[in-house]
């Protein structure tokens, strides 16, 4: 589907020129003559590109365009401004307004289609295969264009036409052709000319050219030749012959690359032009216009920094005395300031003196032009600067380039490192980890040895020969079996410590409450004549290692379990509570508590707040359950007050997928 | 309690040895106690090979009590041994032992174990255990058929 352009004038000269200009570069169009229509027009129908005047009948086109900003289906949609020149005040407040583009009357036709295409290639880059089989024919002659467009259609090509050399080379810049046929006998600028232009344009010139000529004589080939044409062909040679020689000089361009990235020099420029005068701005606005530039024209050298700081330009022609701001000190800030420094100066003066053009060259002007010469002169200067410019970009890229290219490698380089260090550490947590696993195997096997061998002797002296021992020597026999007992508890907590921290973890879905009764009814298997009552919230739903969550109600149950042993009416509660949010766990009891100032010594392992007579216990057991809480991204803290019993709170947070801990 | 069959006990620590011995004596376990202090002994006595070379093979234990950790070959390599072999595939073990390492208990009923029991600390519950382990053994298990000795030649 054809791009539409929305154009918005009320001269209808204007409305019927840029129609038409926009028709012919492949675009429809949809023309309106005041504000009113053009509202109307905008919300019923969708605009590639707004071509916008700023004075209308029924009001201010900037109002509009803030009003295509503020709207989410136009805030993207490029907006060329079209006005009446002279005041820089519009420029600004056009730009500032979030306009793309401002372009002032009398606006050169080929120039606004060639930006209104840059801007839309801006916003959507064309794809690379869609340009490698386009070819670019330039030719006076329609008939002969048609007839050449044809037989390449006939073989797949894409083509594009041009009248003249200048449309060509702005056709050139806008499709990128991969290969470019032209006629050496043109209106204005020749073929030579045309590919000799496409030879100096950094981001063209490796594209292979094929001069045509009607002439006989050896000139024309000769001239071809010396322009950089890549091949010659005559005229009323067959087209077949014209077709073969288009494919193998594609093919034999096919290897080389080509840095489209770089803005080519025969696109759209933009030139700021800078006088008190305003018959003489006028006068280099036209002549510069006529070589297809867009001129801004400001009056002062405050203008013309006003003017930068809202719109880029390709080329500043500075006078060098004027009133106010003087060219000198205008250029000198120009060149201070890191985003206008590169743009191409060119000082302006009627003074001819050698010490002006010091001074100006001092200032940091790029170049020096007197009034007096003529325009061909001028044009002339302002293109080497443009292309001295351009070849300037072209070296920074190519260093950008190697740069990056240097940084890349030493990224490469330390990213190659890291994973060799990392692998490293992996190995050695690996090694760790199962040196680890070799000594808990040894010590839940061999330590428990010894102790088996110190109660069971122990026992066996009290059994078999109790009546040689007094009643101390019995006592001191009991107390070495309690203290194997106690030792091998230890050794039991320790090693189921040191797995909860190895160990994979397998979530799934757990129900806590059931978890919890479960817990529970073993304790009070095993210590039938207590007296406890359990309340559990029902459905108690976490992702977790089921296996990890019964050691942590194991736990936490006991604990309560047992430090509620010395009230009458021992209660424990499980449930959930809402804090900031998040579903927190508790478990509480009703028994002995603790102060609040030992908290932080609850979690670490072998801390104890109670006397081994009073509770007894290894210490260990809330270390496990915190490491347990801990490994599944939650958190658990405690509150009490002593004899007030105790609540335990916990949140098992949803897993992350990739996490490890 | 039941008098015919013989026990392997494969126990390399002698203070083990010794206690597991009495707590049969207190559970009134009155069988014999063979005790193979390694894991080839074990092998040597219950193939009547080596020292044990004068044995008749026929005479198979009712069952084997079996360490995990030994030395020479290990508990689970007799195991293996054994559950390979057509004269003893069938023969009840027990793995005995003080690791309750979740690897071993796995590995040992993959490899054709009948039992794993790990050796309580306190002496009470292991004269406790030894009594469950004869009764249950010794008289409530119904041992498998000899068959080695229709087919277990070929």
């Amino acid at each position: 589907m054809k791009p539409c352009v929305l154009i918005v004038d009320d001269s209808l000269t204007v409305r019927m020129d840029l129609g038409e200009a926009f028709e012919l570069a492949g675009f429809t169009n949809t023309l309106c003559s005041s504000l009113a229509e053009a509202r109307q027009a905008i919300s019923v129908g969708f605009f590639a590109l707004v071509i916008l005047d700023v004075l209308l009948p029924d009001g201010d086109g900037i109002e509009f365009l803030k009003e295509l900003r503020t709207s989410p289906s136009t805030a993207a949609t490029p907006v060329m401004l079209l006005s009446s020149e002279a005041e820089v005040g519009d420029r600004v407040r056009g730009l500032n307004t979030g306009a793309d583009e401002y372009v002032g009357k009398p606006y050169e036709r080929s120039y606004v289609v060639a930006r209104a295409q840059e801007l839309l290639r801006k916003k959507e880059p064309a794809s690379e295969t869609g340009r490698s089989r386009t070819v670019l024919v330039i030719d006076d002659s329609p008939t002969f264009r048609e007839e050449l467009k044809s037989v390449l259609e006939a073989s797949g090509y894409a083509v594009v036409t041009a009248g003249t050399g200048e449309e060509g080379l702005r056709v050139a810049v806008d499709a990128r052709p991969a290969v470019i046929v032209v006629d050496g006998v043109l209106p204005g600028i020749d073929g030579s000319t045309v590919i000799r232009r496409i030879r100096a344009d950094a981001a063209l010139r490796s594209t292979p050219c094929i001069l045509l000529t009607g002439s006989e004589g050896r000139s024309g080939e000769l001239d071809a030749l010396d322009a950089g044409a890549d091949a010659y062909l005559r005229k009323e040679d067959d087209t077949g012959i014209i077709l073969a020689r288009v494919t193998a000089v594609l093919r034999s361009s096919a290897s080389s690359s080509v840095v489209v990235s770089t803005a080519s020099l025969l696109g759209p420029k933009r030139i700021l032009t800078v006088d008190d005068s305003l018959t003489y701005l006028h006068e280099v606005a036209a002549q510069l216009r006529e070589e297809g530039y867009d001129v801004v024209p400001a009056r002062s050298g405050e203008e013309a920094l006003e003017l930068l700081a809202v719109q880029m330009v390709d080329c500043i022609l500075l006078d060098l005395v004027m009133p106010g701001l003087s060219g000198q000190e205008t250029c000198r800030r120009i060149k201070g300031t890191t985003a206008w420094r590169d743009i191409p100066l060119i000082m302006h003066t009627a003074l001819e003196e050698p010490e002006a053009m010091i001074e100006g060259i001092n200032a940091g002007a790029d170049d020096y032009i007197a009034k007096s010469s003529d325009h061909e002169v001028l044009c002339a200067r302002v293109r080497a600067q443009l292309r001295r410019k351009q070849f300037e970009d072209e070296n920074r890229s190519i260093r950008e380039q190697l740069l990056q290219k240097e940084l890349e490698v030493v990224a490469a380089n330390s990213a190659r490192e890291l994973a060799e260090t990392r692998g490293l550490f992996v190995e050695e947590l690996e090694s760790k980890n199962s040196e680890l696993e070799a000594f808990s195997y040894s010590v839940s096997h061999d330590l428990r040895a010894p102790l088996r061998s110190i109660d069971g002797f122990s026992k066996l002296l009290l059994e078999d020969h109790a009546a040689r021992l007094d009643a101390k020597g019995q006592d001191y026999l009991h107390r070495i079996c309690e203290s194997a007992q106690r030792m091998g508890e230890l050794i039991d907590d320790l090693l189921l410590l040191s797995r909860v921290g190895r160990a994979d973890l397998a979530r799934g879905r757990v129900d806590l409450s059931s978890i919890a009764r479960a817990v529970f009814e073993e304790l009070k298997n095993r210590d039938p004549s207590r007296q406890v009552t359990l309340s559990v919230e029902d459905h108690l739903l976490v992702e977790a290692d089921s296996g990890l969550m019964r050691v942590v109600f194991e736990n936490l149950l006991g604990n309560a379990w047992k430090f509620a042993a010395k009230v009458l009416s021992a209660n424990i509660e499980v449930g959930t509570d809402q804090q900031e949010g998040v579903a927190v766990f508790f478990v509480r009891d009703n028994g002995a508590g603790f102060n609040m100032s030992y908290a932080e010594k609850l979690f670490s392992p072998f801390q104890r707040l109670h006397t081994e007579s009073e509770f007894p216990g290894t210490g260990i057991g809330l270390a496990t359950v915190h490491r347990i809480v801990d490994r599944h991204g939650g958190r658990i803290w405690a509150s009490s007050a002593e004899n007030q019993g105790a609540t335990f709170y916990f949140t098992i947070p949803p897993a992350r997928p990739g996490v490890r801990r | 309690m039941t008098r015919n069959g013989i026990i392997l006990l494969v126990e390399d620590n002698p203070n083990d040895v010794e206690l597991t011995l009495r707590a049969f004596e207190k559970s009134n376990v009155t069988n014999e106690i063979v005790v193979a202090r390694d894991g080839e002994l074990a092998l040597h006595y219950l193939f009547a090979t080596g020292p044990h070379a004068n044995r008749d093979p026929t005479m198979l234990p009712r069952v084997v009590l079996l360490d995990v950790k030994l030395p020479k070959i290990d508990g689970l390599g007799v195991l293996r041994r054994m559950r390979a072999d057509a004269r003893t595939k069938r023969l009840p073990v027990v793995m005995l032992t003080s690791s309750k390492e979740e690897k071993d208990v796995m590995t040992s009923y993959d490899l054709g174990a009948n039992s794993f029991v790990r050796k309580p600390l306190d002496f009470g519950q292991f004269v406790n255990a030894a009594g469950h382990l004869g009764l249950y053994w010794l008289t409530m298990n119904e041992p498998p058929p000899a068959g080695w000795r229709n087919g277990g030649w070929r």
